[in-house]
């Protein structure tokens, strides 16, 4: 089937500890490994309580923004389909041996059109989830503080939302479950997009803007009580939120946006409606565009569009 | 007890040692764009055109650039001034946004300099002295 997820996002922090500290403290990720790379930059892995596979988050020390996204493919041979779609779409492909991320197996990397890195891999070490398999309980009894149980998805942008559309579905086979366009008219642009390989309402989600940059990358949770009480949290540990809890008219989520102690912004986003590959998608048009993303203010904040790392 | 001017408003608020630009200015009730207010972005920042601050926490070179950190901008979340401070905004001016916080902020400002120009006011007694 391809990619089945986002595997792992790795992401740049200013300053371990404070990054540790909400990472760990207040978003509850489990601690996997840490190392320094050769450049001697302080790297820390993590994974949510419901993963099993070794990280889904990777921080690196110095700098803010993303360094790259890892995507898992199903099947080994997965990998290889995706090098020649990549190929043939025009990208430039190089192959990643095992251990080039720790606990990660061989696979490719390139650089896409929007000029984010993405990593295609199979293998990763098993961890297991916090509950186990085996008759398992429904959540951990320890939780940290959110206690988030996964990694979600994430928003990047790029100065050609259509090309990088057209990439996601030719070479990763994705398809948009919501796109917002300038207009309904056969000319028009297309200025955002929410795509997913599977059922997930978005794995990755691009908007029109600069070259290489992270919007936000977001954590899951169950319901509405859970993004509550994630706000709740963020007070208590004066997490700056950037707006919610609220809903996304676009996906039907509900979620509170933040920033960690970098500036990067993360997300906690619950819901969202299933996807299927034969679902008409849904078309915002701009002038909708504040409904689209803030489905309760109806208007974009002025950091929307403006703060990025 | 460093005060931070704002001609364009004829404004001078009063800060708490060791309080960043930005929070100052809020506590004051004064409101202006900012962003992640972590550093990460770059959105708030302003001109010192007279005083000295420094930042406490590390910053990231693509917000603030080598040219940036000796040129008087001033990445206000992050910023602690050193001295007394004046600043100018760019594109968007600091509007008052509550009046109320503004009185409180002029108060405690006055209160402050009044006990700095109070010739030998009795500071903290020896360890072991009563109060009162």
């Amino acid at each position: 089937m391809g990619v089945m997820r986002m595997g792992y996002a790795h992401v740049k922090v200013t300053d371990m500890t404070e990054a540790k500290n909400h990472y760990n403290g207040t978003m509850g990720l489990y601690e996997t490994h840490s190392d320094v790379t050769p450049d001697g930059a302080k790297r820390v892995f993590y994974k949510g309580w419901d993963e099993w596979d070794h990280h889904s988050v990777v921080l690196e020390e110095g700098g803010v923004g993303v360094v790259k996204y890892g995507w898992k493919v199903e099947h080994e041979a997965d990998i290889d389909d995706i090098e020649a779609k990549a190929r043939t779409f025009g990208l430039t492909v190089e192959r990643m041996s095992k251990g080039d991320n720790p606990e990660i197996g061989d696979g490719i990397r390139f650089v896409t059109p929007s000029e984010h890195v993405f990593e295609v891999y199979h293998q990763a070490t098993a961890v297991g989830t916090e509950v186990g398999t085996h008759n398992p309980e429904v959540f951990p009894r320890h939780l940290v503080g959110i206690g988030v149980p996964a990694l979600d998805h994430s928003l990047i942008t790029t100065g050609d939302v259509g090309t990088m559309e057209r990439m996601l579905s030719d070479v990763f086979g994705f398809y948009a479950t919501e796109r917002v366009q300038t207009s309904l008219d056969d000319d028009h642009e297309c200025v955002g997009t929410w795509m997913t390989s599977n059922n997930q309402i978005h794995q990755m989600a691009v908007i029109g803007g600069p070259q290489g940059k992270l919007h936000h990358f977001a954590f899951r949770l169950e319901d509405w009580n859970s993004v509550g009480r994630a706000a709740d949290l963020m007070t208590m540990d004066d997490v700056p939120i950037d707006i919610g809890p609220t809903r996304h008219g676009i996906t039907r989520g509900q979620t509170v946006y933040f920033f960690d102690p970098s500036g990067n912004r993360n997300e906690v986003f619950a819901g969202g409606y299933l996807a299927f590959p034969d679902r008409p998608t849904n078309v915002w048009t701009v002038d909708q565009l504040g409904k689209g993303i803030f489905y309760h203010d109806r208007e974009l904040n002025e950091r929307f569009t403006t703060v990025l790392t | 007890m460093p005060t931070l001017s704002i001609p364009a408003l004829d404004e001078v608020v009063y800060l708490e040692p060791g309080e960043t630009v930005l929070s100052g200015l809020y506590k004051a009730g004064f409101s202006y764009t900012v962003g992640c207010r972590r550093g990460g972005c770059g959105i708030c920042k302003l001109d010192v055109i007279e005083g000295s601050f420094s930042y406490e926490r590390p910053v990231a070179d693509t917000v603030i650039s080598t040219d940036e950190r000796t040129d008087g901008t001033c990445l206000s979340c992050r910023a602690i001034p050193e001295s007394n401070i004046t600043i100018q905004m760019r594109e968007y001016e600091v509007r008052l946004v509550n009046p109320l916080l503004r009185q409180i902020n002029e108060k405690a400002r006055l209160r402050a300099e009044a006990l700095a120009a109070a010739p030998d006011t009795p500071t903290t007694p020896d360890a072991g002295a009563g109060d009162d």
